[in-house]
């Protein structure tokens, strides 16, 4: 379970980017975080794996305090939690397989790695990940011969790799296509699913929340103003998140298919 | 079309105008000075230019003696180009950590400003007297050409190394970092695959650099083909001087052009 006590990020030049935030995360939740872009979305999620760190409050996982974490806690907290970002991160000059295995870094020694010994165990399980969304003929091509949304799945492959127990996507899908965009985000649900993960996505395309949540946070300004089942959610509420009425350009659309 | 389209009131520039007679002033004070402290008065000396000139350049071409000294003359390039192939081979290793340590995006400010103030201070010295240094530590001989050429290119190399570093795209850093990946790791997996091709092209720029510093390394003793280049200059024997630039400039433009194929390649 992850859970936010009252966390609040101040950052050095005084911006307040998170405010008393209060959250309850179940094991194996897929929860869809909306705002607009300032709202403190990508500050929420990456106080997960430290990549930010609050200034007050408790961060729990597993009843365990992460805020108080140092060096080494803290790379353990990070395989972990596997992070999927808006520009997917590929390293291009290298090969996809390659590329999804180093996913294991945070496995393996230091010399072992330099020295790109990975156990055939890894390989293998880089490799069925692969397969699992459906890239797996493309092990061996380099990152950067393959489009956004094959780079994109290649990153959740490398994320799975980690064998995490949370998945953090910080706008997976923002920088794709419609269609792209909806066969990305349905990988990464069932493979959320399959596999158990509690999963933390922020999306700015409120149809897009709608259709793969479980559960919608809603932040405005750093705080929480909405927080409930996806059930519960209408266009009513995402008025209320972004403070002013919905426009065409806050759905993604496209999902004819 | 109508006369009376509207412009806004024109900008005044006298502040530049001021800028451009202060510069222009301070460029005439300078070609004065450069000018009259120079002097160009011709010393007569025994042959003529002219004649000197025909001896280096042409006279080579049909004298049999001088042609004969080619072979010979193309073993010493050979030395000084192995001199500068070791020198930039250790160059170019040892400017990796180096340039690491100068980057601002992997050390921070402080470390970053201490890698490149060393740097720029090599680079401040020249081959030469770095050749001359080492000739005095090490003994006469293309050992201490190879320390000195490869000192120098670590003053560049290391430089260029970390430029490149602090263009790299950061993301990918992260990424590994992210993955729990640790600082060694995630310079490995995330930096280098960046930088590796720039890396190549400039130490291949480098040796082209590095070729032709090792042509006069051996006017002190640093092995190559500088000192019969030394030997003949003293003599004023002409024909041999032609010669060996001859040598120098074949292999130099052969260098160059292979060179500038890799490097095309690469990046």
């Amino acid at each position: 379970m992850l859970e936010f006590k009252d966390v609040s990020l101040t950052y050095p030049n005084g911006h307040q980017g998170l405010k008393n935030i209060n959250l309850k995360i179940n094991d194996g939740e897929f929860v869809v975080v909306v705002g607009m872009s300032g709202a403190g979305k990508s500050t929420l999620i990456r106080s997960i794996n430290r990549l930010v760190t609050p200034t007050s409050g408790e961060l729990l996982i597993d009843d365990e305090n992460i805020l108080k974490y140092k060096e080494n806690n803290l790379r353990k907290l990070r395989t972990k939690t596997g992070m999927i970002f808006q520009q997917h991160n590929l390293v291009k000059r290298m090969s996809v397989l390659r590329n999804t295995l180093s996913g294991r870094l945070g496995h393996m020694g230091t010399l072992r790695s330099l020295l790109g010994m990975f156990p055939q165990d890894d390989v293998n399980l880089a490799m069925s990940n692969l397969n699992r969304v459906g890239i797996g003929e493309k092990a061996y091509t380099r990152a950067d011969q393959l489009s956004g949304g094959q780079q994109q799945r290649v990153s959740i492959a490398r994320v799975l790799t980690q064998k995490p127990k949370v998945i953090l996507a910080d706008e997976p899908v923002a920088s794709l296509d419609p269609p792209t965009a909806h066969k990305v985000m349905s990988d990464l649900k069932r493979i959320s699913r399959e596999d158990n993960l509690t999963t933390l996505v922020n999306l700015h395309f409120i149809d897009m929340a709608q259709e793969f949540a479980d559960r919608i946070i809603g932040l405005r300004d750093g705080e929480v103003v909405f927080d409930g089942p996806v059930s519960e959610v209408s266009d009513k509420t995402f008025e209320e998140i972004y403070g002013r009425p919905i426009k065409e350009d806050d759905l993604l659309g496209g999902d004819e298919d | 079309m109508s006369n009376d389209v509207k412009f806004p009131p024109k900008p005044k520039r006298t502040k530049l105008k001021i800028k451009l007679g202060i510069t222009l002033a301070v460029l005439a004070a300078l070609y004065t000075v450069a000018l009259t402290t120079t002097g160009f008065e011709v010393r007569p000396s025994a042959s003529s230019a002219w004649h000197t000139l025909q001896r280096i350049f042409i006279a080579p071409l049909f004298d049999a003696d001088t042609r004969a000294a080619f072979p010979e003359l193309v073993g010493y390039m050979l030395e000084t180009i192995a001199i500068a192939y070791a020198g930039l081979s250790i160059a170019a290793i040892l400017a990796i950590p180096v340039g690491f340590l100068a980057a601002r995006n992997m050390t921070g400010n402080n470390l970053s400003y201490i890698g490149k103030g060393i740097l720029n201070a090599i680079r401040a010295i020249p081959e030469l007297i770095f050749a001359i240094i080492f000739v005095a530590a090490v003994g006469i001989g293309p050992y201490a050409g190879v320390l000195a050429i490869s000192i120098n290119s670590i003053g560049m190399l290391g430089k260029l190394y970390a430029e490149v570093i602090e263009t790299i795209d950061m993301s990918k850093v992260e990424a590994i970092k992210a993955s729990g990946g640790n600082r060694v790791q995630a310079m490995w997996y995330g930096v280098l695959p960046q930088v590796v091709p720039e890396f190549s092209s400039y130490a291949i720029y480098r040796f082209e650099i590095d070729v032709r510093a090792s042509t006069v390394l051996g006017i002190v003793g640093a092995g190559g083909i500088g000192f019969p280049l030394l030997l003949a200059t003293q003599q004023r024997n002409w024909e041999d001087v032609g010669m060996i630039l001859y040598v120098v400039v074949i292999f130099v433009t052969i260098i160059d052009i292979v060179s500038g194929k890799i490097r095309n390649k690469l990046v």
